[in-house]
């Protein structure tokens, strides 16, 4: 496979399911009906693209445009270690679950420089609250992706999703998928962990945000999910193994599923201070995280 | 290759002791000390890719480097924190004498 | 093997990158930019370990790195009274003899690197990331686990240097946002 089929395949994924996150979302959130959530993602974008920008005094620029635009990036880059119609198709990248790894934790970078950018109070608290929650989890996120590279004896993400071929992940592993999930969500400050987005900030990072900077930032946050929710059904969901349907068909449905439950979890769970979600990632998760881990080396010696 | 990697590894060093030395700030003063960190990690890559057969004793040095960089980094930050807590310092200048 | 034009380039190019962002790290005055222009300083000598056959390492150092210059940006907002770099400034000492080292250990290493000659043994094709792997919990698992049980002692010595309430507490209290601390006229 080229990598211009590649890079097409990425931006088809990203896009479309970026438009199944917001479409769910806005069913949970309004009650304007299905045909109206249909048309929403579409209608919000020219909304936002038409909309002139307000700018602030003296705002880091640089910094403020290479926020969202990084996190595009970093969504892309993510997605691309992930194989999605099957062994040979696909990038299969060496160290696949590495990139993916350090992709998703540069996404603090992003969002920090995104709240540094405006010269503002509250999308720079915002920045601080994104980096108190991403360094509370990042190490049980990293633990649990990492983990499920123990039994499949390699770290190349479609290996890990041939050695599922007699077994899910999501059942040798029950503790990876609950905690992915979590941190997860709070990586791409969504559902019950949007404190760095939090309404009780102004909206936080995005708080001096409008227009084409807003439209971006929306549209990478959604990509994100989009990967990480990728990743997800590849390391503990068996990826595109499956009877009957062939393997890109199982890896979207795999995906969506994954999507539509964060999708859910965003608009139903109670929000967390983040004082509570520090102690939270320290206390309960990394515990776990590493518990995860002995489990599964036991287990695969 | 090998030359040019070590005129890069030699270049990011230099920069990284120009930058210790100068800077009053605490914490620019680590970036000078990562800087040179960051061109020991490649150079050392350098010679394991160039020169040592694929011995992986050279990958294991770069391990080495990293921990050592966290391990700067931690203590540095500690040790910043704790003196500006007690002296209200954050610049070598404040630190005329190290006692109580 | 023998390196082809492309990784002639992608060394060079990155190489550049690194000693242009890590000069950059010391001419800014914004503080975020200052530690984000070492993170790419990082990113780009990551990038040359990846292609110098060694992408475990190369991606290990991309993802440590964005974690520390977070922190390392939060402490100089934290400690610098004029973190934006709104206001040019320069904090420097020693600015002659700062020059004088850097220019004379760089001219120094480079003259070194350039005429000595090193063994021509490049590394076999093959997977580096297993080599490793079977290095650290082989021959050198004494190294590898005294870095481990170093970074765990760094993590206590830091906690106590750097918490308020020292070691002792409840770790759901240490995570309270201490009280702001105003220094006021005494009154009484």
């Amino acid at each position: 496979m080229t990598t211009l089929s590649i890079l097409v395949q990425v931006a088809a994924l990203l896009t479309g399911g970026a438009y199944v996150l917001v479409v769910t979302d806005r069913l949970m959130s309004s009650t304007g009906g299905v045909r109206s959530a249909l048309v929403y993602p579409v209608r919000r974008l020219s909304f936002l693209l038409l909309q002139p920008a307000t700018t602030t005094e003296r705002p880091d620029f640089e910094a403020w445009i290479l926020g969202p635009a990084l996190l595009m990036a970093l969504a892309a880059v993510g997605a691309v270690a992930i194989p999605v119609a099957g062994p040979s198709a696909g990038g299969d990248i060496h160290a696949g679950l590495v990139l993916f790894g350090a992709a998703m934790l540069i996404v603090l970078v992003a969002v920090f420089i995104f709240g540094w950018g405006p010269n503002s109070v509250f999308p720079m608290i915002g920045g601080y609250r994104m980096a108190a929650m991403v360094l509370s989890v990042g190490i049980p996120f990293s633990l649990v992706v990492l983990t499920t590279a123990i039994p499949a004896e390699s770290l190349s993400v479609g290996m890990i999703v041939e050695a599922q071929s007699s077994l899910w992940f999501v059942v040798v592993q029950p503790l990876g998928l609950p905690i992915y999930l979590v941190t997860a969500a709070a990586i791409a400050f969504w559902g019950p962990f949007d404190l760095p987005e939090g309404a009780d900030l102004a909206g936080g990072v995005v708080a001096e945000a409008s227009g084409l900077r807003l439209a971006m930032w929306r549209f990478a946050r959604a990509a994100l999910l989009v990967t990480l929710s990728l990743m997800g059904q590849a390391v503990f969901l068996g990826g595109y193994l499956g009877p009957i349907l062939p393997g890109w068909a199982w890896t979207i449905v795999k995906t969506l599923v994954l999507l539509v439950l964060l999708a859910l979890a965003g608009r139903t769970m109670a929000r967390m201070r983040v004082q509570t979600f520090v102690w939270f990632g320290w206390v309960v998760l990394l515990p776990l995280a590493l518990v995860d881990v002995f489990v599964s080396g036991w287990l695969a010696l | 290759m090998i030359d040019i990697l070590l005129v890069v590894g030699a270049a990011i060093f230099g920069i990284g002791v120009y930058g210790a030395l100068s800077q009053q700030s605490f914490v620019m003063i680590m970036m000078g000390l990562e800087l040179m960190l960051n061109a020991a990690l490649l150079v050392a890559i350098t010679f394991w890719w160039a020169s040592t057969g694929g011995n992986p004793a050279g990958q294991l040095l770069v391990i080495v480097i990293l921990a050592v960089m966290a391990i700067e980094a931690a203590i540095g930050f500690a040790l910043v924190t704790a003196v500006y807590r007690s002296r209200k310092a954050d610049i070598t200048e404040k630190l005329k004498k190290l006692r109580n | 093997m023998n390196p082809g034009p492309l990784s002639y380039f992608l060394v060079s190019a990155f190489g550049v990158g690194a000693v242009v962002s890590g000069w950059l790290v010391f001419r800014t005055d914004s503080m975020l930019r200052a530690a984000y222009w070492l993170m790419v300083s990082f990113v780009a000598v990551g990038a040359m370990l990846i292609v110098l056959d060694a992408q475990f390492l190369g991606l290990i150092l991309i993802l440590m790195m964005s974690g520390e210059m977070t922190i390392m940006a939060i402490f100089m907002i934290l400690f610098m009274m004029n973190p934006a770099g709104l206001n040019p400034m320069t904090m420097v000492h020693q600015h002659r003899t700062s020059i004088i080292a850097g220019v004379g250990s760089f001219v120094v290493l480079a003259f070194v690197g350039v005429v000595a000659e090193f063994p021509d043994r490049p590394v076999p094709a093959g997977d580096a990331t297993v080599a490793l792997g079977e290095e650290l919990l082989g021959r050198s698992m004494l190294v590898f686990e005294s870095a481990g049980v170093a970074l765990l002692a760094v993590m206590i010595g830091a906690i106590a240097l750097a918490a308020k309430q020292g070691r002792f507490g409840d770790a759901y209290d240490g995570s309270q946002e201490p009280s702001i601390d105003v220094e006021t006229e005494d009154r009484s």
